[in-house]
């Protein structure tokens, strides 16, 4: 009884030290900011802060990439930018549809910015509104309150260039890849590249679309030339063809174990313990999101 | 970092976990009742010890959850169950599937893949030849399984691949043996509960209905699907073949079209 009094003491203290905390900010580049989220599983021990969050200061004013997984998040990187730039905030850009990118927005929307996005957004989010929004409340509880879904007034279906003044952002519309609604963004003056979820570094990469997809697309990313490359999980790179080819090589594993699962007859329970084992130990989550992954995919690829 | 055992994380899951009753939903156990009356009115339902229920403790998909239902005891016995009523408590339709047990069957043992929309208790209620009704359940946490595909959205694709069929029998097959024959059929099985945002509606039902397995013409399981079985429905089930033959199925879809699939066996 006692251990579990001093447990609890010793977690209210963890508690009070992590909500004290501030909402850490780095200067990436000249006027490139990226905050950092923490590796957790997006079910139970989530808190709604697991994937980078950006913005990028131009002189006309700035524009802000993914706004975190509730309002309580939105609203604390709003507030971390402010520290930094008073600029009004022209353009909130979502990089795919997925609850931890998405759910901040609504902390923007007194700032009257654009809200852009991947032309299947819109409808995407209306589609999985209800699902999210109600596993979401159970995850967080009442740090998710205030959290709605705010869809984008500007899509784009290819390209479109936005304008900060001094530096222009391209963004680019991907078909069904990591989800069905990637988007990636390219800063003209730092020539640093945002990738959205279609680069995971260190965190196990996670598929809600198509596995087939998401190769092409990082073999077609992997052509560019960047000096820096903000992933939508983990540390930024540098040297991104490295991170580029171990999230290809632990896509093309995992696909071709499930093919050959699947022509050996063995079940879809089997091989979510066996598929793309040897690339255990190379990242995080593997033990959960692996698992989900060959869920997710097994089905289709039955039918190949 | 993840694998330190006592991380700042583990303890607030802690603290929650003294502290919340809403922070994590669990199973809902006041849901049966109304699901009982509805399905089986006022019949008596006695536990199952006989009947297990295999599946993840925690899905990872509410999409394609795995169950396996294996029955301990040989459909050759007076009370053998007949008919098992796959039951998910908490999804909008709870009924599974109702699978008919027919011929050939030795002991009952199906796999299958169900859609679960959020933690629920899920039920495999048998019914014996003179109506008696046994039952034996599972609790599983899963999440937002019953939207569907919502990202396809070629109709015309979608329609053109409906009622492929691929049924097989796991080698080496064993006349009078135990055999498992695993039979997969392409199709979206369209809840009518999805959103349709053109029509600001909902998209229509669309569904395989019903699936008859027999093995010489004799009929070994029937299966009316309902529309929490999984898209692209799965079934992995033993019989037992006592001669060479035809494994044949014949589906079935909510529009009345037929799709059919033979399999012979020869040792």
């Amino acid at each position: 009884m006692l251990k579990h009094f001093i447990l609890l003491c010793a977690s209210f203290l963890y508690i009070i030290t992590s909500e004290a905390s501030t909402f850490e900010i780095k200067e990436l580049d000249s006027g490139v900011y990226v905050h950092n989220g923490l590796h957790e599983d997006i079910s139970e021990d989530y808190h709604g802060d697991i994937c980078n969050l950006s913005f990028i200061v131009g002189n006309k004013g700035i524009a802000v990439i993914d706004t975190g997984g509730s309002y309580h998040t939105g609203a604390r990187f709003l507030e971390a930018i402010r520290q930094v730039s008073t600029l009004p905030i022209l353009y909130v850009i979502n990089t795919h549809v997925h609850p931890d990118h998405i759910f901040g927005n609504k902390a923007f929307t007194k700032e009257n910015p654009i809200f852009v996005g991947h032309y299947l957004l819109p409808d995407s989010m209306e589609l999985r509104k209800e699902s999210y929004l109600r596993s979401n409340k159970e995850w967080l509880g009442d740090d998710f309150n205030g959290s709605e879904i705010v869809k984008p007034g500007l899509t784009v279906k290819t390209t479109l260039e936005l304008d900060l003044g001094d530096r222009t952002l391209t963004l680019t519309a991907y078909p069904t890849a990591h989800s069905n609604t990637d988007l990636t963004v390219v800063d003209s003056k730092t020539n640093t590249l945002f990738t959205g979820d279609l680069l995971f570094v260190d965190r196990t990469p996670s598929i809600d679309g198509d596995i087939k997809g998401w190769i092409s697309v990082i073999d077609e990313m992997s052509n560019g030339t960047f000096k820096q490359v903000v992933p939508g999980h983990g540390p930024t790179q540098t040297n991104y063809q490295q991170a580029i080819k171990n999230e290809k090589n632990y896509l093309t594993t995992l696909l071709k174990d499930i093919r050959a699962s699947i022509k050996k007859g063995e079940t879809m329970e089997s091989t979510m313990d066996t598929a793309a084992e040897s690339e255990k130990g190379k990242w995080l989550l593997f033990e959960i999101v692996n698992r989900r992954n060959v869920n997710n995919i097994y089905h289709s690829l039955e039918w190949e | 970092m993840f694998k330190q055992p006592f991380t700042k994380w583990t303890m607030i899951f802690f603290v929650a976990i003294f502290f919340s009753n809403n922070a994590f939903a669990e199973s809902d156990p006041t849901k049966w009742p109304v699901v009982k009356e509805a399905f089986f009115n006022k019949r008596d339902i006695s536990d199952a010890p006989f009947i297990k229920l295999t599946a993840p403790h925690r899905a990872e998909s509410g999409a394609q959850v795995p169950i396996e239902i294996f029955i301990d005891k040989p459909q050759s016995d007076a009370d053998a169950i007949k008919n098992i009523y796959l039951i998910v408590d908490a999804n909008p339709i709870p009924l599974v599937a109702t699978y008919h047990i027919k011929d050939m069957i030795g002991k009952f043992r199906l796999a299958t893949r169900i859609r679960m929309e959020m933690d629920s208790y899920v039920r495999a209620i048998g019914e014996t030849e003179d109506g008696k009704l046994v039952m034996a359940s599972i609790e599983i946490r899963a999440a937002g399984g019953c939207g569907g595909n919502v990202d396809n959205n070629d109709e015309a694709a979608i329609r053109a691949s409906a009622g492929k069929i691929k049924l097989n029998v796991n080698e080496p097959i064993q006349l009078g043996e135990t055999n498992s024959a695993t039979f997969i059929i392409k199709h979206p099985m369209r809840t009518g509960l999805q959103r349709d945002l053109v029509s600001q509606g909902y998209v229509p039902a669309f569904y395989i209905q019903k699936a008859i397995f027999t093995y010489n013409s004799t009929p070994i399981m029937v299966v009316d699907f309902g529309v929490a079985t999984s898209e692209d429905p799965y079934l992995r089930f033993d019989f037992v073949p006592s001669n060479n033959g035809i494994l044949e199925v014949n589906a079935t879809d909510n529009e009345g079209k037929n799709f059919s699939k033979q399999l012979e066996l020869k040792i």
